[in-house]
């Protein structure tokens, strides 16, 4: 909120080049920030977990962790996408809840089915992001706004389609997402990496973090605000559709309402990555590793022995510590370089 | 003295949303006969006033840009802690009420000083002190089974909040007050100016002498003395605390507010506006409920007819 005085760099202010290091150090801050907590997080639950357990955390307790971060990752990068633009979507853990709702109703052991329903919920997800999307670039609403109420909407069309729990996921389904073997599902994240490595470098992928960066200047360069502001609402759209699928394949089973809370910790993984609130700066990769930043706390916290009912205070605690001291070290780093 | 009131187009907006507030009583006549029968309609206001409360704290943030995403636990946490604070007792009600609201006031503390001073983006600092709110409530409370969770609002509360002054409930009393007291603040006093002023713009504030961040920081705790506030009304309404109550409160003061013709990035509104809001919102809910609609479909009119209000009259005026 202090934009008021944020007027640290001016140009006068830097007259010479920084060297090249020193700008790589800059412009990736959030990035590196986001690693040291994951190390550190991860070296803490690892100490934590020996100390409880005599034994460091196995094959079992790896692939288990990967596979309950999936539809965060998966939340977090359709969060992301939005951010970017300057925007928010509060209706990821809605469309999450009608995904996994559908895909409940509908999959059957063939593969045939497997596929064509997975194609079909990727669609609809995409379709409704379109519908956001157009809402907030064509429609001139705020974003916040026209997701709170689609979420209210995706909601109650996710309860229409699974009234109470339950439905079945084939096996098969769950083996290809999250196998319980080992954690193959991080190849996902590994490909996800690659993919965003490379979208950001596309058209469109320019665009996304001009748009969030500079409207007037992103405009004045010839980008379309309205067809990229429609893009990017519409990869959010199919992504939190994707991450709802993970998180059917994960409990075998659908619950219309185990999405809801994937709105708020979309935005905290977000944050813990790196990416700024306030549009144009920011990575997947980061925002995804900020998915694993988060399940390790709640995996912390649980085999520290602490209270379950206080587990809220714990995270709500970090989360602010987290952005204060990465607010403060960004600050530190831009100053010295 | 109320000249922003009447600004043309921050008046037309608040003047739609009456004239909605009053198209729903009707519709509601229409579906359900006897929607506007006296009983009726003092129903709906009264839930409306819960809402209109915890919408007063979040117009104060909203327009200055902001966001108070703590309030569904900050609410929750009044709740109890006047129950449990209080013990039922009459004796102990006023120190009951001190220690709630100043429990509201502390949290927003906490959220203007992490927002003003520590520049963390308001999304951010309200969820985190929701959370924080959340697992003190549960954790403090054992889950609300602890020996004082059961205890009722003091009764002196209970038979206030249920009484009624010239034929109308003290409730409805109390957020008309609320109501002129806010309505004053920021219609005729330096604190409202300086309230709009950072709203349109921070930093020109900033330079022309207005204390950006001491403004940031009661604007805070007065969302959480109000949401607070809430919870107090709640509990003396229904006798006893329950968790998760403060849940529906969130999305329905942001709404409230928005309907009502606040700008969500801040600078325009009134809060004359979200108390229409507030009413538009929940005679609403009550027209579905009246018609028997099951929860799916409630969910999504809900949604589509927040879409069709916003898409009438929630537009930026010009391209960003």
């Amino acid at each position: 909120m202090p934009q008021y005085k944020a007027m640290e760099h001016t140009a006068l202010a830097q007259p010479f080049r920084r060297s090249a290091a020193a700008h790589a150090l800059g412009q990736n801050i959030g990035l590196i920030l986001v690693c040291i907590l994951l190390i550190a997080s991860i070296l803490a639950y690892c100490g934590i977990y020996y100390a409880a357990q005599e034994r460091l955390p196995g094959g079992f307790e790896i692939t288990s962790t990967v596979n309950n971060t999936m539809p965060l990752v998966l939340a977090a990068l359709a969060q992301t996408v939005v951010v970017l633009t300057r925007g928010l979507d509060l209706s990821v853990g809605g469309m999450m809840d009608l995904s996994n709702a559908i895909a409940a109703v509908t999959l059957s052991a063939s593969l045939g089915s497997m596929v064509f329903w997975s194609v079909a919920i990727l669609a609809l997800g995409a379709l409704l992001g379109l519908l956001n999307g157009v809402l907030v670039a064509i429609g001139r609403l705020q974003p916040i706004l026209v997701t709170l109420a689609t979420l209210s909407i995706f909601q109650g069309l996710a309860i229409r389609v699974l009234p109470q729990p339950g439905g079945a996921v084939p096996e098969a389904y769950t083996a290809a997402l999250v196998s319980t073997k080992a954690p193959y599902a991080l190849l996902y994240v590994i490909a996800f990496g690659v993919l965003w490595s490379a979208f950001r470098r596309t058209r469109l992928g320019v665009s996304i973090l001009a748009v969030g960066n500079d409207a007037q200047a992103a405009r004045a360069h010839g980008i379309d605000l309205i067809r990229t502001r429609i893009a990017a609402y519409t990869l959010s759209g199919m992504l939190a559709a994707a991450a709802g699928l993970f998180l059917a394949a994960n409990a075998t089973a659908g619950d219309a309402t185990t999405g809801n809370g994937y709105t708020l910790s979309s935005i905290v993984a977000v944050v813990l990555g790196g990416v700024s609130l306030f549009g144009g700066r920011g990575s997947a990769i980061g925002a995804m590793l900020g998915a694993f930043v988060s399940s390790m706390i709640v995996n912390i916290l649980f085999f520290s022995h602490i209270d379950p009912l206080y587990q809220a205070f714990y995270e709500g605690l970090f989360l602010v510590l987290a952005v204060v001291l990465a607010e403060a070290v960004g600050r530190l780093v831009r100053k010295a370089s | 003295m109320f000249a922003r009131l009447f600004h043309s187009a921050e008046a037309r907006r608040i003047l739609y949303a009456y004239i909605a507030a009053l198209a729903l009583f009707i519709i509601g006549q229409i579906v359900r006969p006897g929607f506007l029968s006296p009983a009726s309609v003092e129903s709906v206001l009264l839930i409306a006033s819960f809402v209109g409360l915890v919408a007063a704290g979040q117009t104060f943030v909203i327009l200055i840009g902001g966001i108070d995403l703590s309030v569904p636990w900050v609410l929750n946490a009044a709740a109890i802690l006047l129950a449990t604070s209080s013990l039922g007792e009459n004796a102990r009600t006023a120190q009951a009420l001190l220690i709630t609201l100043g429990m509201g006031a502390l949290v927003g503390l906490a959220n203007g000083v992490g927002i003003a001073f520590l520049g963390v983006p308001a999304v951010v600092m309200t969820l985190a002190a929701n959370g924080i709110m959340e697992g003190l409530t549960l954790g403090l409370s054992g889950g609300m089974t602890c020996e004082s969770c059961a205890s009722y609002a003091p009764p002196l509360v209970q038979a206030l909040t249920h009484s009624k002054f010239l034929g109308i409930p003290s409730a409805l009393w109390l957020w008309f007050a609320i109501t002129l007291l806010v309505s004053i603040a920021l219609s005729a006093t330096r604190f409202g100016r300086h309230t709009y002023a950072i709203g349109t713009n921070a930093r020109a504030s900033f330079l022309a002498g207005v204390n950006v961040t001491a403004t940031t920081v009661i604007l805070y705790m007065l969302s959480g003395i109000f949401s607070a506030l809430a919870g107090i009304m709640l509990v003396s309404f229904g006798g006893q605390a329950a968790l998760g109550m403060g849940d529906p409160y969130l999305f329905q003061s942001i709404a409230a507010v928005v309907i009502g013709g606040v700008y969500i990035l801040g600078g325009r509104g009134h809060y004359i506006g979200s108390v229409a809001g507030a009413i538009c919102l929940v005679t609403l809910i009550s027209v579905l409920l009246a018609l028997n609609m099951p929860e799916y479909g409630r969910n999504i009119i809900y949604g589509v007819i927040i879409l069709l209000l916003l898409l009438f009259y929630g537009r930026e005026e010009e391209e960003s």
